[in-house]
Order: C-alpha cells, then sequence, then structure tokens
C-alpha cells in the first residue's frame, strides 16, 4: 500500500511509551505528512526524545498505535522501521567513533542492496550537501568538530534515502554558523522531498523552518498546528513557563540509555 | 637461553592465541565471554579425533564435519543460554552463569561419552610430528605448520573485520543502539558471531590435537590460558592476542625449563596478573580499539 497525499506518512495514535516500567508518554498523537518539516517542542523532559525512540523502535509503545507508509510498525522491530525508511539521528549524533568518516557513511547502507552507479550518486549527493566530509573521509569520526558529527550523522541516514528523518536536537552544542549549515541541509532534505520529524531546543529558529508543530509537556501533546500559529500562540509560553502545575525546575534529561 | 624453550614456547603459544581468537570473535558484537569456549575446542579435537582415527574419515572431511558441527553447538548455546539474557538486558552479567553451566553439561556429556583415555590424532599428510634436526632445535613440521597457519588464520580474521559486515560487529561493539538506528540487527551478528567462533575453537582444537592429544581434560587448561592471552593481548584485539600468545607461551616454557615444570601454570598468573596490575586493559589499548 502507498501512502497518498491525504494520508500522513506517520501517524502515531494515543501511544504510550517508557523506560521499564516507568511510562513516559501519555496517549501521544501526532501526524507527519510527506515533504513537512514537523518540530516537537517543549521542555527537557517533556519526553520529545522519548517519542522518537518510540517511533523508531527503540522503546517499543506499550499503548497506541503507529503506522508510516501505510504499514503498522508498532511493534517493528528497528532495523525493519529502518529499512521501511523511517531513519532516526539521535540526540549526541551517536556515530561509530573510532570508525573512519568514509566506513561511517558505508555503515549507513547496510544490509542494503545499491548498484555501484546508484551508490556513488548517493554519495555524491552527501558531498555536494557536506563538502568537508569529503575532505575528512579517512579520518575518525570521532576526530570532527560537533557541527561536522552532526552533519556525518545526517549523511548516514541519506545513505537511504529515508522518506521520514528523525533528528534529535542536531544544533545542541554547535556554534551559530555551524547552526545555521544544519538547518541549511534540513530544508535541502525537504526540498527533495523528504519529511522531517525534528526535535530542536532552538524553538524559535525551528518554528521558522517548519511546516507544522506540536508542543509537548509532561509526555502529552497539549498543543499542536501550523507552525506559525503555534509560534504565536499561548501554548508555547505555557509549556516553557511551567503552567499547567509542572515543576519550574528544570527536570532531569531523558538520555534513556 | 635454550631456542629448543623458545620454539616450544612459540608453538603453545600460537594454540592459546586461536582460543583467544575465538573468545574475541563471540566477544566482538555481544560483550559475552564465553566461559564454554574451553569445551567447544575440547569438542573439535574430540570429535575430529573420532572422524578420523576411529571412523576413518579423511581429513577434510572431517576437518569441515567438526567445524560445523561445532559451530551449531555454539549457535544452539547462544540460543538457549545468552540470548534470553541478553534480550532481558544488554548490561546484564547473567551470561557468566549460563556459558559456565554450559561448559559443565558439555564436559560431563563428553566424559561419558567418550571416557577419559587421550586418542593420538596424526597430522594430515605430508607433515608429521618427527622432529626435524634444524640447528639445536627438536621441532617437527606440523609444529612448524602450525605457527604458519595461526599467523595467516590471524590475517584472514582481521581481513574479516574490513568488510561491511565486520565493520558492523565493530559498530555493534561500540555503541548497539547506535547500530540499531542504521538498521543493523546485532542479534543476528551475535548468533553468526557464536557460530563461527565455535567454529574457530574447533578447528583449534583440532589443530591442537596432534601435538596435545585429543582428550576430554583439553578444556580447562586451554580455557585458562586461551583467556590469558586475550587478556593480556586487550580483549577483542587479534593483533594483541596473537602477542600475548606468544607471551604466555614462551613464559610458560622458559618457567617449565628454569623451575620445575609443577610452577608453570603460577609464573603464566605471575605474568598475566603483573601485566593487568599495571594495564587493566591490556598490552595493546582499550576493549575493542582498532588497531590500524
Amino acid at each position: 500500500m502507498k501512502a497518498t497525499v491525504s494520508l500522513p506518512l506517520l501517524s502515531a495514535t494515543n501511544v504510550d511509551a517508557g523506560y521499564g516500567h516507568v511510562r513516559v508518554l501519555e496517549s501521544v498523537s501526532i501526524d507527519v505528512r510527506q515533504g513537512r518539516i514537523v518540530v516537537l517542542v517543549g521542555r527537557n523532559g517533556a519526553g520529545k526524545s522519548t517519542l522518537l525512540r518510540a517511533l523508531s523502535g527503540l522503546n517499543r509503545p506499550t499503548a497506541g498505535k503507529v503506522t508510516f507508509d501505510g504499514r503498522d510498525i508498532t511493534t517493528a522491530r528497528p532495523n525493519a522501521i529502518v529499512d521501511a525508511g523511517l531513519l532516526h539521528v539521535a540526540e549526541g549524533r551517536r556515530l561509530f567513533r573510532r570508525q573512519s568518516v568514509a566506513d561511517n557513511i558505508e555503515l549507513g547502507r547496510y544490509a542494503l542492496r545499491l548498484t555501484e552507479q546508484e551508490h556513488d550518486r548517493r554519495v555524491d549527493r552527501i558531498h555536494q550537501l557536506f563538502p568537508i566530509l569529503q575532505e575528512k573521509m579517512n579520518l575518525p569520526a570521532g576526530s570532527l568538530s560537533g557541527g561536522q558529527q552532526q552533519m556525518l550523522a545526517i549523511a548516514q541516514a541519506m545513505m537511504r534515502e529515508p522518506k521520514l528523518l528523525m533528528l534529535d536536537e542536531p544544533s545542541l552544542g554547535l556554534a551559530p554558523v555551524l547552526v545555521d549549515q544544519v538547518f541549511a541541509a534540513i530544508l535541502a532534505l525537504r526540498a527533495q522531498g523528504v519529511a522531517i520529524l525534528l526535535v530542536e531546543q532552538l524553538v524559535e529558529h525551528a518554528l521558522e523552518i517548519a511546516d507544522d508543530a506540536y508542543v509537548m509537556q509532561n509526555g502529552r501533546v497539549i498543543a499542536s498546528g501550523p507552525a506559525a500559529e503555534i509560534a504565536a500562540g499561548d501554548a508555547l509560553q505555557a509549556a516553557f513557563m511551567g503552567e499547567h502545575g509542572a515543576p519550574h525546575h528544570p527536570e532531569p534529561r531523558q538520555s534513556g540509555s | 637461553m635454550d631456542i629448543d624453550v623458545l620454539a616450544h614456547g612459540i608453538v603453545a603459544g600460537s594454540l592459546y592465541a586461536l582460543v583467544a581468537v575465538s573468545f574475541n570473535i563471540l566477544y566482538r558484537p555481544t560483550n559475552v565471554f564465553n566461559f564454554a569456549q574451553g569445551e567447544l575446542v575440547m569438542l573439535g579435537a574430540m570429535i575430529f579425533a573420532s572422524l578420523t582415527s576411529l571412523a576413518g574419515m579423511p581429513w577434510l572431511v572431517a576437518f569441515a564435519g567438526t567445524l560445523v558441527a561445532v559451530g551449531c553447538i555454539g549457535l544452539v548455546e547462544e540460543r538457549i543460554a545468552v540470548a534470553p539474557i541478553l534480550a532481558r538486558s544488554q548490561t546484564g552479567t547473567g551470561w557468566v552463569i549460563t556459558t559456565l553451566a554450559t561448559s559443565l553439561i558439555i564436559s560431563n556429556l563428553v566424559g561419558r561419552f567418550w571416557g577419559p583415555d587421550p586418542i593420538l590424532v596424526k597430522p594430515p599428510a605430508l607433515l608429521s610430528m618427527d622432529s626435524l634436526d634444524i640447528g639445536a632445535s627438536r621441532i617437527s613440521s606440523y609444529e612448524i605448520a602450525l605457527v604458519l597457519v595461526t599467523l595467516v588464520l590471524v590475517a584472514i580474521v582481521e581481513r574479516v573485520y574490513r568488510t561491511l559486515k565486520g565493520k558492523a560487529v565493530m559498530a555493534v561493539a561500540e555503541d548497539r543502539e547506535a547500530a540499531l538506528l542504521r538498521g543493523i540487527d546485532p542479534g543476528s551478528l551475535g548468533r553468526w558471531s557464536f557460530f563461527l567462533g565455535a567454529a574457530f575453537a574447533a578447528m583449534t582444537g583440532v589443530l591442537a590435537a596432534p601435538i596435545l592429544y585429543a582428550s576430554t581434560s583439553l578444556g580447562p587448561d586451554l580455557l585458562l590460558k586461551g583467556f590469558a592471552a586475550a587478556a593480556v593481548g586487550s580483549i577483542g584485539n587479534n593483533r594483541g592476542a596473537l602477542i600475548a600468545g606468544y607471551v604466555i607461551g614462551v613464559t610458560e616454557a622458559v618457567g617449565a625449563s628454569l623451575l620445575s615444570p609443577g610452577y608453570q601454570e603460577a609464573v603464566i598468573f605471575i605474568v598475566v596478573l603483573a601485566v593487568l596490575l599495571l594495564k587493566p586493559e591490556g598490552l595493546f589499548g582499550s576493549p575493542n580499539a582498532r588497531t590500524v
């Protein structure tokens, strides 16, 4: 079954998920449509990263349903979800630091059968989008700067030509000029038809490039809509100022590993 | 020092290195240290001895049959004793008990089946255990071949880790979850590694049999010295395992010739303890480090 324009590419319905017996997400529903940038905003501990982990199969949902590209992936294994075209670039890039940049890119296409031309075409596209990586192909990934590492993590995902790319805090720890580069890459990917689900702490910047937005608080979605409306609305304020009975001190970050 | 002592140290060290490499093959994608590895080596030697000396099969056929049989036993071990533990928690250490239990089960079953008498295993055609007179050394053509084959085997294993599958194994070793997010299935790599690691252990047993005889008591000794080689050479590092195998083999041989043979194991463990006290991660860097 192929997703049509009217059907969302990714659809999560009433998803519960967490770590062991700790439930983090309560009945979360989101949709991501083809070729759109969707941003998830909310404070630390709101459940944004947990949602991405639930969608990519790292933390299997305990309730609810996730469909992607017309398939039910609620209980699918992470590698099956990757094969379906849903890629997740985790917080902190999570590269294979001891292996070279070239090897990391090759691992991005693991278990994928590509013709040589197709393989080279994808590598060329990565080099076009991130020329700096071309110069560093033989260095260990761990020796790259934070920005270059983020580019490499996106490049790994690009080897699979994902339908939907989920990015968790891609700007974390980057200098402003590199943030701009990463955001430009996100826009370039959308221009190629890739849908993006973005978790981002630079809320204003993210809402500027996004089409749709979800505001999360305490494991729930408290508002959703076009990014411009969310940027102007009250829910954002509420989520970050700690209304709805949320504590004022920052909650511990969900690292999950 | 007698050159002969050194030569026999290198021969024994080659076997320890092979056991250590078989540990590493299993360890890399699973972080599991298989305590049944010594018994898998023993099984390799015993099955091979039965197929050749007792059943009269040709060398190559028996060799292939032994590897596949023990590889399958390794796979069964992974399914029953390891996978359920890792499914509960990737960082759980229950496998210490379950692999040790596997070792005891194999050891006891084998004792019933074969009995305690060692079986003589002849080297393959063209090679013999008769000592050649090269200078002062009394080494045999089979022992020379064993040392060379060990070098080739370590080179082949290292070559395998340069393929995409091998790099995926290293990726799993470094960050299992990150590997999952790139579409790598650590479970499948773990099963393959148990099969291949067990087959490699069996091959070590086949190679050791002409020198040590095939006997049901082969396991614990090779487990300990193979473990020592793996630990001193840094666990996960195959070239380190090779060097450390030599170090331990030569230390053992020299210790036995200078002191009494009764002290040879004590000497090994003094060396191992000394290395691990000074460099807990082993002589060759951090676990799973790539030596390029």
